[in-house]
């Protein structure tokens, strides 16, 4: 037995050492993961007062601060309630499944040139997998409820997100036409001198789709006909209550993080300062996401719910066919004399 | 064929769409009206309707007859009243609950009243803790009306030419 | 002596045929596809342990999030009575035996050629990136079959939405492309009009 248990460990502990390590690099993301996503709902509660002519939560500390706390408190002590005739493991699971790709993306999300969990060579490739997982999460929540609602809004935000995922993904096409490269990290590096040749300038089109769409891919108004407040009362987490309906919620906002995350970094130059002799760093991608988020809580501010018939015309007809046109533009002009501009 | 195409070209520059943002970013950088409430109160009318109070003459005796005018025409059926012949043999009710979170404060009861009893005052922040708390009794009532008295004189005094 | 690689093969291994056991088995027809789903995942990585991150993450891009989410909508909205499914296992079960023992043969068959004893790639090519390996092939190497197999699901697109294309003559469904370019003044129309008399009030009594 003690010759098992030294062999093991002789063997296995480089492995459990470096395992340790990495829960250690997992859990520095992640924690500052979820309290950006706690002050995000403070963010957005207090834009759109703003921009309602209100002045938003003020009550709970100074300015209002202490809100997204005391909100998780009031959530973590409310009942679970679980509806008869649901899907027991799968109602508890589908939250799960809600939030782990979205918190699992950000395994190779880089916040610097040499700060990333892990470095792989396909990781926009393992982002596009990860976000097209978290969809399960929303079918089996509506699915595991045995409630009609739930599932009409569950059967609809499946569609939009499959629909919407396909523009999406040319989109990154393009970008990484241009990158030569699926590593984010190399994307990024490909950006470099100045804010004049970042992406968004030969991608501008698809960078608009991109954005668009990604707001689609979160579920956020104007195209959040998943919840449907006024149609479907909230869609496929009606029956959620308490904790499990704010995993929901965490899952929704920490994706919204991700999407403009990965904005910032493959159209925006992402740790890179805009104005060459300024020093690149982190706070710039901060800055960058930050612009993004405010850009998606300013549309929700702004625009009425889409029709669901004309979020679908939007996906189908109008970004795909532009993304794919866009795409062949970019190809045909690399192999001319312009195609530096591209690079 | 021109317009069609002027469409197609400003929808795809989404003018349409920034024009709202832009409505909203203005917004944004607005004078705010919120009324912080419990430091800050909107004005209130004098017919203002809010919580009930059975008031009392200046002597003392309570106003109301138990003519129940006031049951009859609650559309909202809020009101009970029981009533009893008094040892000076005029009629006064021994029972008067209003069941407030019936009560859609029509101010059809005040209206009706002959008396002045029943009325509306202007307070709108009462609460229960426990189920049952808001029905007010006919004590809790008078107590209400004993309290806010010279507010519900004041507020009828200005009200007197249209009545 | 075990590797922690290996303990996390079989670890995966274990769970993809427990849950391609549950696909067959579960009397839920939505627990078979989600058994299905996971099962695609632990295949995924293993191909991930393999070394071949382009395929496993493809397989989790294009089955888990495209083509089982269509399975399971389908699955979801339909009534299936499974029971009445089960009731001929006995008379299928000969040529169901048949067939799955041809596959394994055919299987075996294939594991014995050359091609699957190579080395890991990690060892014939070192810092090759995966993704930019099968491109190459795929556009050289195998371009003829490639293009072959795009054009094919074209055809197959192509077809797929010409036999849903049908409209009704019945059919009260609306074009949104046309709604949305109605404008203001298509539809409201502005009239000038002369405003009403002014309303005078008729001679009445003094209020008692």
């Amino acid at each position: 037995m003690d010759a098992l248990m030294t062999s093991v460990f002789g063997l296995w502990g480089p492995s459990i050492a470096k395992t340790f390590w990495i829960l250690l690099k997992i859990v520095a993301v992640v924690l500052p993961l979820m309290i950006s996503v706690a002050y995000l709902t403070y963010f957005e509660r207090k834009v759109i007062g703003f921009m309602q002519v209100r002045i938003g939560p003020n009550r709970v500390g100074y300015f209002g601060l202490l809100q997204p706390i005391a909100d998780a408190l009031k959530l973590l002590f409310k009942e679970i309630i679980l509806p008869t005739a649901s899907n027991k493991v799968l109602f508890f699971l589908a939250p799960v499944l809600a939030i782990a790709p979205a918190f699992a993306a950000w395994a190779v999300i880089p916040f610097d040139l040499n700060l990333v969990i892990a470095d792989i060579d396909a990781s926009l490739l393992y982002i596009l997998a990860m976000t097209s997982i978290a969809v399960y999460g929303v079918i089996i929540a509506g699915w595991a409820s045995n409630s009609k609602y739930a599932f009409l809004g569950s059967l609809r935000s499946a569609a939009q997100i499959v629909s919407y995922e396909i523009a999406m993904g040319f989109t990154l096409v393009g970008v990484l036409m241009c990158a030569n490269s699926l590593n984010l990290g190399k994307i990024v590096m490909g950006q470099a001198g100045g804010f004049w040749h970042w992406y968004v300038w030969p991608l501008f089109p698809l960078f608009i789709i991109y954005f668009i769409s990604a707001v689609a891919e979160t579920n956020r108004a104007p195209f959040d006909v998943a919840e449907g407040e006024s149609e479907i009362v909230a869609g496929f987490h009606v029956e959620y209550s308490g904790m499990a309906f704010a995993v929901f919620f965490l899952a929704e906002y920490a994706n919204m993080i991700l999407v403009s995350m990965l904005a910032a970094l493959m159209f925006l130059g992402g740790w890179l300062s805009p104005i060459p002799f300024i020093p690149d760093s982190f706070l710039w991608l901060l800055i960058k996401v930050a612009f993004l988020l405010f850009c998606f809580i300013w549309f929700r501010a702004t625009f009425p719910r889409y029709r669901y018939d004309q979020i679908m015309r939007l996906g189908w007809k109008i970004f795909i066919p532009i993304t794919i046109a866009w795409i062949v533009f970019i190809g045909g002009m690399m192999q001319t004399s312009w195609g530096y501009l591209f690079h | 064929m021109i317009k069609k195409t002027k469409q197609f070209l400003s929808s795809l520059m989404l003018i349409e769409l920034l024009k709202g943002m832009l409505l909203t970013g203005r917004y944004f950088f607005a004078r705010k009206i919120t009324v912080q409430y419990p430091e800050e109160k909107t004005p209130q009318s004098n017919r203002f309707r809010g919580l009930h109070a059975l008031r009392r003459y200046a002597n003392g005796e309570e106003r109301c007859i138990a003519c129940k005018l006031c049951e009859a025409v609650c559309p909202a059926m809020a009101i009970t009243i029981e009533s009893e012949e008094r040892e000076d043999k005029t009629r006064r009710t021994t029972r008067y609950d209003i069941d407030l979170t019936k009560c859609i404060f029509c101010g059809f009861c005040e209206e009706s009243c002959p008396v002045d009893s029943i009325v509306e005052t202007r307070i709108l922040d009462y609460h229960g803790e426990s189920r049952g708390d808001l029905i007010y009794t006919k004590e809790m009532l008078l107590a209400v009306g004993d309290k806010y008295e010279k507010q519900i004189a004041e507020d009828r005094a200005q009200d007197e030419r249209y009545r | 002596m075990i590797e922690f690689k290996d303990f996390v093969f079989f670890v995966l291994s274990l769970v993809l045929i427990a849950s391609g056991l549950s696909v067959i088995t579960s009397r839920n027809p939505v627990t078979a596809a989600l058994s299905l789903v996971l099962a695609f995942f632990n295949a995924a990585g293993i191909w991930l342990l393999l070394q071949a991150e382009f395929l496993a993450i493809a397989l989790v891009l294009v089955y888990v999030g495209a083509v089982m989410v269509l399975f399971l909508f389908v699955v979801m909205m339909l009534d299936i009575n499974l029971d009445k499914l089960r009731e001929g296992f006995w008379d299928y079960l000969p040529m169901a035996g048949f067939i799955g023992i041809l596959m394994m043969v055919e299987m075996v068959m294939v594991f014995k050629t050359k091609q699957f004893n190579l080395p890991p790639l990690s060892e014939t090519l070192p810092n090759a990136s995966n993704t930019e390996l099968i491109g190459n092939t795929l556009y050289s190497d195998y371009v003829l079959p490639f293009e072959l197999a795009s054009v094919v699901l074209l055809i197959a697109i192509v077809s797929a939405i010409a036999l849903t294309l049908r409209d009704r003559k019945d059919s009260k469904k609306t074009n949104p492309a046309d709604q949305i370019a109605v404008k203001r003044k298509d539809r409201v129309r502005l009239v000038q009009m002369k405003s009403e008399e002014k309303y005078v009030k008729p001679k009445a009594k003094e209020r008692t």
